[in-house]
């Protein structure tokens, strides 16, 4: 497969980078690790002008512990988040949804976690050769109307198999978005559109360049499905964060649950959240009931199209989920001390 | 134990060195002078008719030395048998399926190949197309090939013994549907062919292929010129698994484009042309009916399959006759009916594959499991009622010598502990058997034997020229052992001239598992008539018998005072100065029924050997995801005789992972309108190494055949069956339920377990 | 769009050759180099087949752009062997079986060299999950694993490991 032509720019700093992309927009896209933006490109899913590449910028590579909050630089490589006690320690979805991406030795050197968040949204109709695509009418996604994956569906239905992204969401992460004038930063669960197309809250001239997690009295755990071991997405999978009371040791206080690999995002699941407000660690009632609550709502975001069964991958929203709020209490039981 | 010196050894591979350091040469790492990139243009409709073809735009383009269409070719129409000739190398008036090939372009590189692509306009008219091979068959207008009726590509029917009687006489029986979907190949190399027209006019071609003569015949037919101006060269081939037997209409379009462009040129395929536009394996539809006596012996089955056989023939009378002739010769039975209906349908052709009849195998055997759990016997001694004995004929009449069915079931229970496990294991862990057999060699006609040529150079080494091929399952190997121990020389002195149409005479073809048994017979044969001329001269330097002789280590000696020797390089230089070069000529045919024929006549001689193998296979699934894990894999397989354990392993190695873990838990194709879904490795689940069973073991069972080279039949193939049927009986085993639709992915298994709880 | 001229260290050797932006270091070190050790198979990043070591780590050469590759140290298959000696682990390939095929050898070997590297003691888990990255349709991986853990660290109990003398 031959890469589409583009020119190739390789700024020296993060100013340069930002630089050439206020001036290039939507003609430009970032090259990181290559591993998701190559693969669309060599499928003739997009055709940038140009390529801006993060090689130069050793800047955004570093994860480091300030003020209660864990920053990881966007281009740092996913085998150095792997590596990291302090991700293991303090965030510890986001350590076991790293240790799943690709394959441990190969992707893990180029693949970058901001690459692994922003990877595009894959559907198995939309994920193909231009061959493929040739023989019938476009999909939403692919500048068309159609949609293969929902009969009649009046809009692109891709799905986000992003692991960094479900397990950052769960650990309540927050993002920061850089332009030549200015940067901002936004949680990551207000960074998704919604739109399959774009499913990115993103202006075309902006970098993501830091991750920001908050370190929390809690404990995260991260699970997911796939057909093999390894060079595999998700077909779906779940974050969760367990934080317990101040006061009552035993008890939660707080949860977050995120399911990924169903939906246009990683879904934060306010309600079955919520439920396991004031239960107790050991109350595996509260987390089945919990688990089979974000069934039912993911469940209904979810289509036939990143492989396996769509009865099959809802039915293991469920067990994802609970398998993960199981680890993730065992965890906080045994870090009570 | 045998005294030879190199067979029975383990024998590290002689082709390994150049693989290990890069240096083996692949079609794709070729490059000549001059030498052109080709592209297809292929349909991305699934059934539409052909309106015009505008090639102007694209021949205009720079770069571009030739665009090939139908109108260039000689209106050939390709077919492995007479009755069969269904294909155009390059499709005229319609397309049958979403990849037919429709153009061809040569440019001076690959992105204005790709480019003119995209200027070859072709307008369709689109027809109705059809996917699912019973509503193909259903129709009488929606016709994929005119002259077939109901899309009904071939029909195999084979009665024998009295079928209704003995149901009437049966004690139990039981009648189950299986099915399966398509699986592909995915041979580590892409498929590739280099082609070009010498001096001579002579077409010279490089690709990966599964016997090179096999391919010169039709590409001679093809350009109607004589067979010997095709010259199919040997080249390294990264895997073939029965899918490179036969000719590939780009081979014709590669060596149209060179002839065009009076350059080489060199067509790669990308990882999804290799999956829709070269062979796939069938999807199958198979209904077993099955009585039994008290005992369980099998009385009567009638058998009855519909295979998806895709837009083409291909190999389609071979396709829909071996799963039945797998299971003719592993087990016995009285009297059997089989209704084998290859299907046309507007999707890619499918041929021959390692594990071709999946679903037919795996569901014959989990009904011999059913039927065995109804009369209180266990799974194994379930198949030894029924296994296939020596000195048997087949139900379609084929004479069994050598088999040790049973002793590959005796061992793998043994090795697995298997009646200490069945019955006893823990819920949702589970264990199963599976038992096949594969045959060595297909009736092939006047292509049916091997013939190989030996010549001693005048430094005492060997020159062996044989048409065998090797796909990278160590063929070469297998012949430099055989050549250095009848000639009793190293390895390292004997050099291989092989696959190459030019220099070797014909042979047919690794894929029907008949190489070590035909091929290597007749380097053996070579080899064997060479040493006798080295003895009769040796005889009279060491004044003995020639009977007296015996050759090892590059020294022939006498037998009985080995210390009494000469060189065999000394006895070859007496024989240059004495006027006589050294060299033989052997050959070997096996002595199969000439009359039988696929559909026609399927009686008769088959083929001369048939291997047997037992798969037993260890699991546990866990009951809230469906999920898998293999714990051990046990292959048995009866071989006749191991040439080289070391490479035996390895294929039986091999395949417990394309027959076992990924064909019976994660391979298949997916499809939208006849669109492959999962055409690439991403999306198709081939195993990797930490998804394989740890522990896998090999035992070899030899029956040493009366009629194979030192014994030998062949090494693998009904391990890769076999490891399928021992796949699925674990897994029903583990969750108690007997599944009937393969391969057994976590969804199908969940949803049975949950079934069967509701109950 | 021009050819730009860039300078790659690969196998310890200065290369110069003029490439497109749209070059893969895969294309580039089959086409132009003739180092055609390195295959393509999936062009998508996921068999290894094109597996080669970019300052010491694998990484894939059909998603490496050539430009990428400038500055940084390349490793093929081909720079494995010293001369005509071979490495411990190529040698370990061909005296287990490990090969048959062998196009995905060069990869294979690759993503094991860098195991090795790092540990050269590896466990079998350790192994099989190093060859994660690595598809081989031929050898079912055992053989593979056995080579790698037994590669210049023979075991008494394998009848296929021969003590360098």
């Amino acid at each position: 497969m031959r890469l589409p032509r583009f020119d190739y720019l390789e700024p020296e700093n993060l100013k340069g980078a930002l630089d050439l992309l206020s001036t290039h927009r939507d003609d430009a896209k970032i090259l990181a690790g290559g591993t998701d933006l190559l693969v669309r490109m060599k499928k003739g899913l997009l055709k940038p002008k140009v390529l801006i590449s993060l090689k130069a910028l050793n800047e955004l590579s570093y994860i480091n512990e300030k003020n209660g909050y864990i920053k990881i630089g966007a281009r740092t490589p996913i085998a150095d988040i792997v590596a990291s006690g302090l991700i293991k320690e303090e965030a510890h979805a986001l350590f076991q949804a790293c240790e799943k991406i690709g394959a441990v030795t190969i992707q893990h050197y180029r693949g970058t976690i901001g690459g692994n968040i922003l990877q595009d949204n894959r559907c198995h109709h939309y994920n193909q050769s231009e061959f493929h695509r040739s023989g019938h009418q476009p999909c939403h996604k692919d500048g068309g109307k159609i949609c293969y994956a929902r009969e009649e569906a009046d809009r692109c239905n891709s799905t986000c198999q992003s692991d960094g992204a479900t397990a950052l969401m769960a650990l309540d992460a927050k993002i920061t978005l850089s332009k030549i004038n200015g940067e901002r930063t936004v949680d990551l669960a207000d960074f998704y559109t919604t739109d399959g197309i774009m499913p990115f809250a993103m202006e075309s001239h902006e970098l993501l360049k830091e991750i920001i997690i908050p370190v929390q009295i809690a404990e995260s755990a991260y699970q997911r499905l796939a057909y093999r071991s390894a060079i595999d997405y998700p077909i779906v999978c779940a974050g969760v964060l367990l934080k317990r009371s101040d006061t009552q040791k035993n008890e939660i206080d707080d949860a977050r649950i995120v399911v990924g690999a169903m939906g246009r995002s990683p879904l934060f699941l306010a309600q079955a959240s919520f439920s396991l407000k004031g239960k107790k660690l050991n109350d595996t009632n509260a987390f089945k009931k919990a688990a089979d609550a974000s069934m039912d709502n993911a469940s209904t975001f979810a289509v036939h199209n990143v492989g396996s069964t769509l009865e099959y991958r809802c039915a293991m929203v469920s067990q994802m989920v609970f398998q993960a709020l199981k680890e993730a209490a065992q965890a906080a039981v045994a870090a009570k001390g | 134990m045998s005294d030879y010196t190199i067979i029975g050894k383990r024998m590290p591979r002689v082709d390994s060195r150049a693989k290990v350091m890069g240096k083996a040469k692949f079609t794709a790492d070729l490059k000549l002078p001059g030498m052109l990139v080709g592209k297809i243009k292929r349909s991305p409709y699934a059934h539409a008719r052909i309106l015009n073809i505008d090639t102007s735009k694209a021949e205009a383009l720079p770069g571009v030395k030739a665009v090939v269409t139908g109108k260039d070719t000689e209106g050939v129409k390709w077919g492995v048998f007479a009755y069969t000739r269904d294909q155009q190398f390059i499709q005229i008036e319609k397309v049958r399926y979403i990849g037919d090939e429709v153009a061809g372009v040569a440019a001076v590189d690959k992105e204005t190949a790709l480019k003119a692509l995209d200027l070859i306009e072709v307008t369709y008219e689109e027809l109705p197309a059809v996917f699912d091979p019973m509503e193909a068959m259903a129709s009488e207008t929606d016709l994929i090939h005119e002259d077939f009726p109901n899309n009904i590509n071939i029909h195999v029917n084979i009665d024998t013994g009295n079928v209704d009687e003995n149901f009437a006489k049966a004690h139990y029986i039981r009648e189950d549907t299986y099915v399966a979907p398509e699986e592909s190949y995915f041979q580590a190399e892409p498929y590739a062919v280099v082609a070009r027209f010498d001096h001579e006019d002579c077409l010279e071609v490089w690709m990966p292929n599964g016997g090179p003569h096999m391919k010169s015949k039709p590409l001679s037919n093809a350009f109607k010129i004589p067979l010997h101006k095709v010259k199919v060269r040997k080249i390294a081939i990264g895997g073939a698994f029965g899918g490179r037997s036969e000719i590939c209409p780009v081979d014709y379009i590669c060596a149209l484009l060179a002839k065009k462009t009076k350059r080489p040129v060199r067509i790669q395929f990308t990882r999804e042309e290799n999956t829709i536009g070269t062979r796939q394996g069938h999807a199958m539809i198979t209904t077993h009916k099955t009585g039994v006596d008290k005992k369980g012996r099998v009385l009567a089955r009638e058998t009855t399959c519909y295979m998806d056989g895709g837009a083409y023939s291909s190999t389609g009378p071979i396709a829909t006759s071996v799963p039945f002739l797998s299971m003719e010769q592993a087990y016995r039975m009285e009297s059997v009916r089989y209704n084998g209906y290859r299907i046309y349908t507007n999707k890619p052709i499918r041929g021959m594959i390692r594990t071709h009849g999946r679903g037919f195998a795996c569901g014959l055997d989990t009904q011999l499991d059913m039927i065995a759990d109804h009369l209180g016997i266990d799974p194994v001694e379930m198949r030894l009622r029924n296994s296939r004995q020596p000195g048997e004929y087949t139900s379609t009449k084929s004479y069994v010598d050598s088999c040790a069915m049973d002793e590959t079931i005796h061992k793998a229970v043994e090795k697995s502990g298997f009646k200490k496990k069945w019955g006893k294991l823990p819920p949702y862990h589970g264990i199963g058997i599976g038992t096949n057999s594969v045959q060595t060699g297909f009736p092939m006609g006047i292509r049916g034997g091997s013939q190989s040529f030996i010549k001693f150079n005048e430094d005492g080494e060997a020159t062996v020229m044989s048409g065998v091929v090797d796909n990278g399952q160590g063929n070469d190997n297998m012949l430099i052992q055989i050549a250095a121990e009848e000639l009793g020389l190293l390895p390292e002195d004997i050099h291989l001239v092989s696959a190459d149409t030019e220099t070797t005479s014909s042979d047919p073809g690794s894929y029907s598992q008949v190489s070590t048994f035909v091929g290597g017979h007749a380097v053996k044969i070579a080899a064997q008539n060479c040493r006798e001329k080295l003895f009769k001269v040796a005889s009279k330097v060491l004044k003995v018998e020639p009977d007296k002789l015996a050759a090892k280590n590059r020294l022939i000696f006498i037998k009985d005072d080995p210390e009494k020797s000469i060189p065999i390089r000394k006895v070859v230089r007496i024989s240059l100065l004495n006027f006589n070069s050294v060299n033989a000529e052997g050959g070997y045919w096996p002595r199969v029924d000439m009359k039988r024929e696929w559909v026609k006549n399927p009686y008769g001689q088959m083929c001369e050997a048939f291997s047997f193998g037992t798969t037993i296979v260890e699991v546990k699934v866990d009951p809230d995801t469906g999920q898998v894990k293999v714990l051990e894999a046990t292959a048995a397989q009866d071989v006749g005789y191991a040439l080289n354990p070391l490479v035996l392993e390895g294929q039986f190695e091999g395949s417990i992972a394309m027959g076992g873990q990924g064909g019976m838990l994660t391979e298949y194709h997916e499809w939208k309108d006849g669109r492959c879904i999962n055409p690439t490795m991403l999306d198709y689940k081939l195993p990797l190494a930490c998804d394989m069973p740890p522990k896998i073991n090999n035992i070899i069972v030899e029956s040493v055949d009366p009629k194979g080279p030192y014994g030998a039949k062949e090494a693998g193939m009904s391990i890769a069956m076999s490891a399928a049927q021992g796949y699925s009986a674990a897994v029903s085993n583990a969750i108690g339920v007997y599944m009937d639709s393969f391969p057994l992915t976590p969804d199908k298994i969940l949803a049975a377990i949950k079934k069967k709880n509701h109950k | 769009m021009e050819k730009i001229e860039i300078t790659l260290n690969i196998n310890d050797k200065p290369c110069e050759v003029r490439v497109f932006p749209n070059d893969t270091l895969l294309e580039v070190l089959r086409d132009e180099l003739d180092l055609t050790g390195s295959k393509e198979s999936c062009g998508e990043g996921v068999c290894g087949s094109c597996t080669v070591h970019m300052d010491e780590k694998p990484v894939r050469a059909c998603l490496t752009l050539a430009m990428e590759a400038t500055g940084t140290r390349i490793k093929t298959v081909e720079g494995l062997a010293n001369g005509d000696d071979l490495s411990d682990l190529q040698q370990s390939f061909i005296d287990h079986g490990a090969v048959q095929c062998g196009f995905c050898t060069p990869g294979m070997l690759m993503s094991a060299d860098a195991l090795l590297n790092e540990n050269p003691k590896p466990d079998e888990k350790t192994v099989r999950m190093a060859l994660a990255g690595n598809i081989c349709r031929c050898t079912g991986y055992a053989k593979i694993v056995e080579a790698v853990g037994h590669a210049g660290n023979p075991q008494d109990h394998c009848p296929d490991c021969k003590t360098k003398e």
